[in-house]
């Protein structure tokens, strides 16, 4: 049972990592594959911020997402005229940066030791200390995600997003400021994955700059092309899939050692597979 | 100055495939790891002499990567598929191949070293072993016959040719997918050839692709991608940037120092060496 339930909240926090960035890939066509450095931006803000300031859980998520959306605006604003495979580059230095921020700014992240004692989350002095009232909370968290990025992309904000994405130049022609709608779009997903870094925070209540590598941004980045780019359902199904697929390898009973690499492998295969053979994803819409 | 020449054969592999294929290749790494473990498997294992362990291990590692080429990218390039499809294609082999060495080859690390390490002699106050000599020398070899070769030999014409217009190139004749597949087997050998040189010095292990990649990455960034006096430039300023940061900071921001350098050089394009943008 808890086997479960733990398969379902890391199956929601990626669904909201996933569909953030869904919203920067799909949507408006920036290759971001620093996903990951955002995630682990919200997972340390609520770390230290519940740590060391005794914030209540609402005001730390809120700070948190905000602290890795200011850091969307950081990584985005510069960024503004890369396009396709530079804009990959330049996030992908990002996400090395901030791994490497995490791992060497001794007083503020502890470094590699991480942090520990995240404490559980308490909602209205009711503390969340059953698997499956986090459940919950999750589960609530990726329905409000699913939400707003379903309203955001159904709104005009997501057609220009898609304008741009088709062709910037003409969304500039009918008097569009896509600089100010790239930059947002930015900061929304990196706000939406600084919830998903406190979710984890909270539900691990142990992070270290290890869980925040590049391959969790290839990860992340895996699970959107899986699903297919532009799709919400496809993102949905794709996180899920991948977080849950790599668990049935477990009753393989390879030594764990091995297991996480067929995992990789399983990855780095779709990934050819699905670029190759069915660039739409398993629910996209958008073709090569 | 050893860093440098290093460097300099993996940005000048990355590079070439850039210039020519036109897309970041993230399995570029790989080639490195494989070049190593290949040496490894062919020195220590079979016991073969070094200059024939490597030269084997550099064919094979062309070898692999030409049938990576053959899967992973080919079908992309016939298509004409936008050139971030094969970047995410290459973060797939990468992935995938990194994952398959640790099986095959198990996640300790392994070394080349023979015995103890020979002691080194003194240079302009700087201490360099003989190994290191040999580096120097390796790649110094490498970058004229590279040059040589792209000048000179008509495969090299053809190469440049293709990299400049390749539907040009086809119409006179240039059978351009064999030059994309040849040029993607160079720029691997290369990597392969840097990874067995270092594997002389340090150890073996299935993860050392990636310090490889961002150094191949940034040193061709800074030099201008796709062009070859830029990026030997690129990779001895980055190896001069890295010791000098590790000598004035501290050695555990090395990898942080070379990134800040590739965001701040890619803000910066048009670079130092005037290489404009390619469509």
């Amino acid at each position: 049972m808890n086997v479960i339930f733990h398969l379902l909240i890391m199956s929601g926090i990626y669904i909201i990592l996933t569909l953030s960035l869904n919203l920067l890939l799909g949507y408006a066509g920036l290759f971001s594959v620093g996903h990951g450095a955002f995630y682990g931006i919200g997972a340390y803000a609520a770390a230290i911020l519940a740590t060391k300031l005794g914030f209540p859980f609402w005001g730390e998520i809120l700070a948190a997402a905000s602290i890795a959306g200011l850091c969307g605006f950081v990584i985005g604003f510069p960024t503004l005229r890369l396009r396709g495979d530079y804009l990959a580059l330049a996030t992908f230095g990002f996400a090395v940066i901030i791994y490497s921020v995490f791992n060497n700014w001794y007083d503020l992240t502890r470094g590699p030791l991480g942090i520990r004692g995240i404490p559980k989350v308490v909602l209205f002095s009711i503390p969340l200390s059953s698997l499956w009232s986090y459940t919950v909370l999750v589960g609530f968290f990726v329905l409000l995600t699913i939400f707003c990025i379903r309203r955001l992309t159904h709104s005009a904000f997501g057609k220009v997003l898609e304008a741009i994405r088709e062709d910037d130049m003409a969304a500039t022609a009918i008097g569009k400021n896509i600089a100010k709608f790239k930059v947002l779009a930015f900061v929304i997903a990196a706000f939406f994955a600084g919830i998903a870094g406190v979710l984890y925070a909270h539900y691990v209540t142990f992070i270290d700059p290890s869980s925040f590598l590049i391959q969790e941004s290839f990860l992340i980045f895996s699970m959107v092309i899986f699903g297919g780019m532009g799709s919400i359902g496809g993102s949905i199904l794709g996180a899920a899939i991948l977080v849950i697929l790599p668990e049935a390898l477990r009753f393989l009973g390879l030594p764990s050692a091995v297991a996480a690499n067929m995992r990789q492998m399983i990855f780095g295969v779709l990934i050819v597979f699905i670029i190759n053979w069915r660039p739409e994803g398993l629910l996209g819409k958008s073709k090569l | 100055m050893i860093a440098g020449s290093i460097y300099t054969l993996l940005a000048l592999g990355f590079t070439i495939i850039y210039g020519t294929l036109n897309f970041f290749n993230m399995a570029h790494g790989i080639a490195y790891t494989l070049g190593a473990y290949f040496s490894y498997v062919f020195r220590i294992k079979l016991g073969l002499d070094l200059p024939l362990a490597f030269s084997l291990s550099t064919l094979l590692t062309a070898l692999v990567m030409l049938g990576v080429d053959k899967i992973a990218y080919s079908h992309l390039r016939t298509r004409r598929a936008p050139s971030w499809a094969l970047v995410v294609s290459s973060i797939g082999v990468a992935i995938f191949a990194e994952s398959l060495i640790a099986v095959v080859f198990g996640s300790d690390t392994r070394s080349l070293r023979i015995g103890q390490a020979a002691p080194g002699y003194t240079l302009f106050g700087a201490i360099i072993t003989p190994v290191q000599i040999w580096m120097l020398i390796v790649s110094a070899l490498l970058m004229i016959f590279l040059t040589l070769h792209l000048k000179m030999t008509i495969m090299g014409k053809a190469l440049r040719a293709t990299s400049n217009d390749p539907e040009m190139s086809s119409i006179v004749g240039i059978n351009t997918q064999s030059i994309y597949q040849s040029t993607f087997a160079l720029g691997s050998a290369l990597a392969a050839i840097a990874g067995s040189l270092v594997a002389l010095e340090t150890d073996v292990f299935p993860t050392m692709g990636h310090a490889a990649l961002l150094k191949s990455i940034v040193a061709s960034i800074i030099g201008g991608i796709g062009n070859i006096p830029g990026a030997v430039f690129g990779s001895f300023f980055l190896g001069f940037v890295e010791n000098f940061g590790i000598w004035k900071i501290s050695a555990s921001w090395k990898d942080g120092i070379s990134l800040i350098l590739l965001i701040f050089f890619i803000l910066l394009r048009p670079s130092l060496f005037g290489m404009e943008e390619k469509k």
